[in-house]
């Protein structure tokens, strides 16, 4: 066993007792949060002013695609959750490949939206073709920027694990709490965009 | 503070920033919102004819208050100066540092010198051609919402030298605030394209969730810039805590010795 192991087999017993990660890293997620509310607060009370229009203009996005894309990005959360269990337990190789896979998810998931995007645009709709697709082109672009900043929170784990003098537990958790983040707002603007009827 | 203290004072520079700094934002604001009327931004929307009544309604206004932030906005360069400060005191590369202070240098002019130049412009000439003010409307508006993508790096290369800092100049969590402050001011990218609606340069999401964020982000960094020059020890290690604060119990027990 390695000290690094031994290291984190010591801090096990606090786990329970501690928040994961930076508590800093939970300050963005509660103002982020906050940010996103208001956004969604916003296309909620503009879709109840004008929810024909809305419902209409909803009808051109593909629910099936929508599922693709939660289930690709949920899987990714579930994925970097394994990545930080295996580093906890000092199985830093196998929780590198982890978030590797992780970031390839996020990959396959950008990819599939911008298909999306491009289908859309290819039918007319654009983000000044009508108020719905504003707000989707938005909310789907804001949160697509929050994705690629999850691009280099990975890249800072992989960094982190790739070096035994680099890898800290602390800061491997702060990144996965970032990146469940950005797939949590994805889940609640599929929800809002896709499903709302 | 006597006179001869003040001057003895090894921080009075920072301090000199830092209350420049105050005056600075607070000028801003209440030139911007009071004086000129400027903010919130007028409608996008606005016929001709309309954007005339604008610039008449505001016309003492905007002479006025601009001719203020001619004289006293060259104060913005203290808070940049403070903040290269701060940057420079961490334990991270001067890169960081003279990155920001030439990247915000530059923002200054779109950031806040175009619309009091375009306004002041509109302003002096009420019988000028309809058509023409309200292309200097446009200007305003659209150089100041617009481009406030240009701070968005800043506000990035601030927040990487506090999270790779050793020297705790800054709490982290204000490194992941800077990057919400980075995020709104992605969202106000697309007024150029809208007249109308949320994301317009008067938009509820473009204006009022982004003004509430910088609202919030300037206060508290001018509240952490105080912190730091309290703290401040002229070295080049960590910065010290603050001494904790008397307790309440302990000050009879002084003054009673006092007397």
């Amino acid at each position: 066993m390695t000290t690094t192991e031994h290291a984190s087999e010591a801090a096990r017993p606090e786990e329970g007792n501690r928040v994961p990660g930076e508590p800093d890293m939970w300050f963005f997620v509660f103002f982020e949060s906050l940010l996103f509310t208001s956004y969604f607060c916003v296309y909620l009370y503009a879709r109840t002013q004008n929810e024909r229009a809305f419902l209409r203009s909803q009808s051109h996005l593909l629910l099936w695609l929508g599922i693709v894309d939660t289930i690709v990005l949920l899987t990714s959360s579930w994925v970097m959750a394994r990545c930080v269990q295996h580093a906890r337990a000092g199985r830093h190789e196998l929780a590198r490949r982890f978030a590797i896979v992780t970031a390839g998810l996020g990959v396959v998931f950008l990819a599939l939206k911008m298909v999306e995007w491009v289908r859309l645009i290819h039918s007319g709709n654009t983000l000044t073709s009508s108020d719905f697709m504003q707000y989707y082109f938005f909310l789907t672009g804001i949160h697509a920027i929050h994705l690629l900043i999850g691009f280099v929170v990975v890249g800072v784990i992989i960094y982190q694990l790739s070096d035994a003098r680099r890898r800290s537990p602390r800061t491997i958790e702060t990144c996965s709490t970032y990146w469940h983040t950005v797939d949590l707002f994805w889940v609640v603007i599929f929800a809002m965009l896709y499903i709302v009827r | 503070m006597s006179l001869s203290t003040w001057r003895d004072d090894p921080k009075r520079e920072l301090w000199f920033a830092w209350y420049a700094t105050v005056a600075f934002y607070s000028l801003y604001s209440v030139v911007f919102f009071l004086i000129t009327r400027t903010q919130p931004p007028g409608q996008p929307w606005y016929r001709p004819d309309q954007v005339v009544r604008w610039f008449a309604d505001r016309h003492t206004g905007l002479l006025v208050g601009f001719a203020l932030i001619f004289v006293l906005g060259g104060f913005s360069a203290t808070s940049i100066a403070l903040i290269t400060y701060s940057i420079r005191r961490m334990s991270v590369s001067r890169a960081f540092a003279y990155s920001y202070l030439i990247l915000y240098s530059i923002s200054a002019v779109p950031g806040f010198l175009f619309i009091c130049v375009a306004m002041t412009v509109g302003a002096m000439r009420p019988d000028r051609s309809p058509g023409l003010q309200r292309w200097l409307y446009d200007l305003g508006f659209l150089s100041f919402s617009g481009t406030m993508g240009v701070f968005l790096i800043g506000s990035l290369i601030w927040m990487a030298a506090i999270l790779l800092d050793r020297n705790r100049v800054f709490p982290r969590w204000f490194a992941y605030l800077n990057l919400c402050n980075a995020l709104t001011e992605v969202v106000i990218a697309p007024s150029w394209i809208f007249q109308r609606g949320v994301l317009a340069w008067n938009g509820v999401i473009a204006w009022w969730i982004d003004v509430v964020v910088f609202g919030l982000y300037t206060g508290v960094f001018i509240y952490l810039l105080r912190s730091m020059i309290r703290r401040e020890d002229f070295g080049t290690g960590p910065l010290p805590d603050l001494p904790p604060r008397r307790a309440p119990s302990s000050r009879p027990a002084v003054e009673a010795g006092a007397s």
